[in-house]
């Protein structure tokens, strides 16, 4: 047997008997991905799908709470239970007692302050025009009672402001809807023709969503797309548990010691341990990246679209995979204990991954916190496998991700080379 | 006697000490020997083996390494030599046979080969039972027999064992000792260090005394006896390196 040949074997041998540290490996990347992808996938769907439970306590005594409510429950997003008998407290309750995130309570008087307001704004503008002679009352500031929304304080601040600016806008058009009627009443019409209405109330500008890509590959990007490279990275690096703890124990065994006095490199050694990590590596991408294509749709989530670009997805995934584990001898050579490796590689891989923008995407970060984000190698590493997945990226494109790559993983190299140098082990 | 091995005013300085852990330490390791290094905790035993080992470098002075009357150098005399450290350095989470066929073929050792010397080696050392058992669960005893096979795999001309019998029962060292008498007879030169004195005074036929660092004497046992008046290896030790602790 080959000299390498049996250093392959024997970090083989090392690593299929941690099973438990085996399965962690290749389970927990999966579990990630699963858990955050239908998460992430559940939250679009409540926003998105009619899943958004609110109560409404309607205390109007006009016509326009009723009509607010029809618009809420026309839009398809809002399921509504309503009730008009509860006090402040009671809504309080009846969200804590019922599990319940979000409730409006609709003051009395709402459709006379809505139409008193939209009455004032049409004179208003009529007076401005000319058309009507200039009344003082129409100069008034009126006051309206708000809306109250209260919600469970677990709710996210974001989700929160999501639904009260959907609100807001629906409000926005049934005020906008008063106006024209009482613009029309103003000037002696009966009503709104009915064309016009038709026209006020559906043929609104439509936002349409395109992606920003060099591509004819339509791909949209959703939760899959984001995740299944994101935790994969993660877990990538997360072999710094495993490896750097394996390059101390090995230390501190003394095995690397018996090594001096025996006539084989040193290097051989490493070249083993980064040959097997880099097929664990390499299989834990292929995994996660096989279940976000076929098992994914299986269970109601987005399919992984793989990229056209194969040779870069290749480069990137090799690339990534040399710096999780240079990173990871990196740590092992230069900590003094195994419980030093796992706990400083586990924090430091945790501090990469949120500034490289695993946890939450770079670009809601400060400035200066994405300007750190960058020497994160799982930023690039991320920023590889984006321009790979989501902007079906060039090589020109990938050259970034690459080049800092190869930096880092020379930058580890050379410190691991320093550090072994010193300690006489090369 | 031919000397295979010839230390030359050795000194060692490790970085950020103020003082020398070996200071100009000269002596020869003579084909066949069985040499005994000893001094007090902290005298310089293990340093001086891992230098001649060539895990650490010295500070100051040569080493001479010779085979078959020609000098040759350390990567060269790597092949002759083998090495039993006082930690047990293998993969425990490994069975014994693993273990050594993984050293066994950084020796280059051909695979048949090595598995007939592995099986052999272990019935010897009464590990064949447990060879393809992972050693963790393995006794202290057993351990150091595993420590002592992997040392011995490539039939070393020139064997260095640090403490090899420390923390082991009466059993495993009369085991241990019998095969070291074995494989000496067989021409390997012995390097050891230990604190069993009356067990190196059975086996050592030189013995080599370091204290602070300093080679005080080396020279057969009788000699160092007769020189000093003592009867005893342990009252001659006491002699000439005192009674206060050393760590």
């Amino acid at each position: 047997m080959g000299k390498l040949t049996a250093s392959i074997k024997k970090e083989f041998l090392l690593l299929v008997s941690d099973k438990v540290g085996l399965l962690l490996m290749y389970l927990m990347p999966i579990f990630l991905v699963f858990v955050i992808t239908i998460v992430q996938d559940s939250t679009f769907k409540l926003v998105n799908e009619n899943n958004i439970e609110i109560l409404v306590v309607n205390k109007d005594n006009g016509e326009l709470g009723d009509s607010l409510i029809s618009i809420l429950q026309k839009t398809g997003s809002f399921r509504i239970t309503e009730n008009k008998n509860l006090g402040k407290e009671k809504i309080k309750a009846t969200l804590v007692a019922d599990n319940q995130l979000l409730a409006f309570e609709i003051p009395r008087g709402f459709t006379s302050e809505l139409k008193e307001k939209a009455r004032g704004i049409s004179r208003g503008m009529l007076e401005e025009l000319g058309v009507i002679d200039a009344d003082t009352a129409s100069k008034t500031e009126r006051h309206s009672s708000p809306l109250n929304m209260y919600y469970d304080p677990i709710l996210q601040e974001n989700f929160r402001h999501s639904i009260a600016n959907s609100i807001y806008s629906l409000l926005g058009s049934l005020e906008n809807r008063l106006m024209i009627e009482s613009l029309y009443e103003e000037m002696g019409y009966d009503e709104v023709p009915s064309n016009l209405e038709h026209e006020l109330s559906s043929n609104r500008i439509e936002i349409k969503q395109i992606a920003a890509s060099n591509s004819s590959n339509e791909t949209i990007p959703n939760s899959t797309q984001h995740n299944v490279p994101a935790w994969s990275i993660f877990a990538m690096f997360f072999m710094v548990i495993s490896l750097g703890g394996n390059i101390v124990k090995e230390r501190l065994s003394g095995s690397f010691v018996r090594l001096q006095t025996i006539p084989s490199s040193f290097s051989l050694v490493l070249l083993s341990k980064v040959f097997i990590y880099l097929i664990v590596a390499l299989s834990q991408l292929a995994i996660i990246f096989i279940l976000g294509k076929f098992l994914f749709p299986l269970l109601a989530l987005p399919s992984l679209s793989m990229p056209s670009n194969l040779l870069g997805l290749l480069v990137i995934s090799i690339l990534s995979a040399f710096s999780a584990i240079s990173f990871a001898m990196l740590v092992g050579t230069y900590s003094k204990t195994v419980e030093q490796a796992s706990g400083f590689g586990a924090i430091t891989i945790i501090i990469f991954a949120a500034i490289g923008g695993i946890w939450v995407p770079s670009f809601v970060m400060p400035a200066y916190l994405q300007t750190i984000g960058k020497i994160s190698p799982l930023h690039w590493c991320l920023e590889g496998y984006y321009t790979l997945f989501l902007r079906d990226g060039e090589w020109n494109l990938l050259l970034p991700s690459v080049i800092f790559l190869i930096l880092f993983i020379f930058a580890c190299q050379m410190l691991i080379y320093l550090k072994l140098k010193i300690q006489n082990f090369i | 006697m031919k000397s295979v091995i010839e230390i030359n005013n050795i000194s060692k300085t490790y970085k950020g000490a103020t003082e020398k852990s070996l200071n100009n330490i000269s002596f020869s390791i003579h084909k066949g020997d069985k040499i005994g290094i000893f001094g007090p905790n902290g005298a310089g035993k293990t340093t001086l083996i891992s230098i001649i080992c060539g895990i650490i470098n010295s500070s100051e002075g040569e080493i001479l390494y010779h085979k078959n009357g020609e000098s040759i150098n350390l990567k060269s005399m790597l092949y002759s030599i083998g090495y039993v450290p006082q930690d047990f350095s293998f993969y425990e989470e490994l069975t014994p046979y693993q273990n050594l066929m993984y050293f066994g073929s950084l020796y280059a050792i051909p695979k048949d080969e090595l598995q007939t010397k592995i099986e052999k080696l272990l019935s010897v050392l009464g590990l064949k039972h447990v060879i393809h058992k992972k050693i963790t669960k393995f006794s202290g005893g057993m351990k150091r027999r595993v420590n002592l096979a992997i040392g011995i795999i490539n039939d070393p001309d020139l064997l260095f064992l640090d403490e090899p019998t420390v923390g082991v029962d009466v059993q495993s060292k009369n085991a241990i000792i019998a095969y070291l008498e074995e494989l000496n007879k067989n021409g390997t030169t012995i390097v050891y260090t230990s604190h069993h004195l009356n067990e190196a005074q059975e086996f050592c036929n030189r013995i080599a005394l370091i204290d602070q660092g300093n080679l005080i004497d080396c020279d057969s046992l009788e000699n160092l006896l007769s020189k000093n008046h003592e009867t005893s290896l342990e009252r001659l030790f006491l002699k000439l390196t005192g009674i206060e602790y050393r760590d």
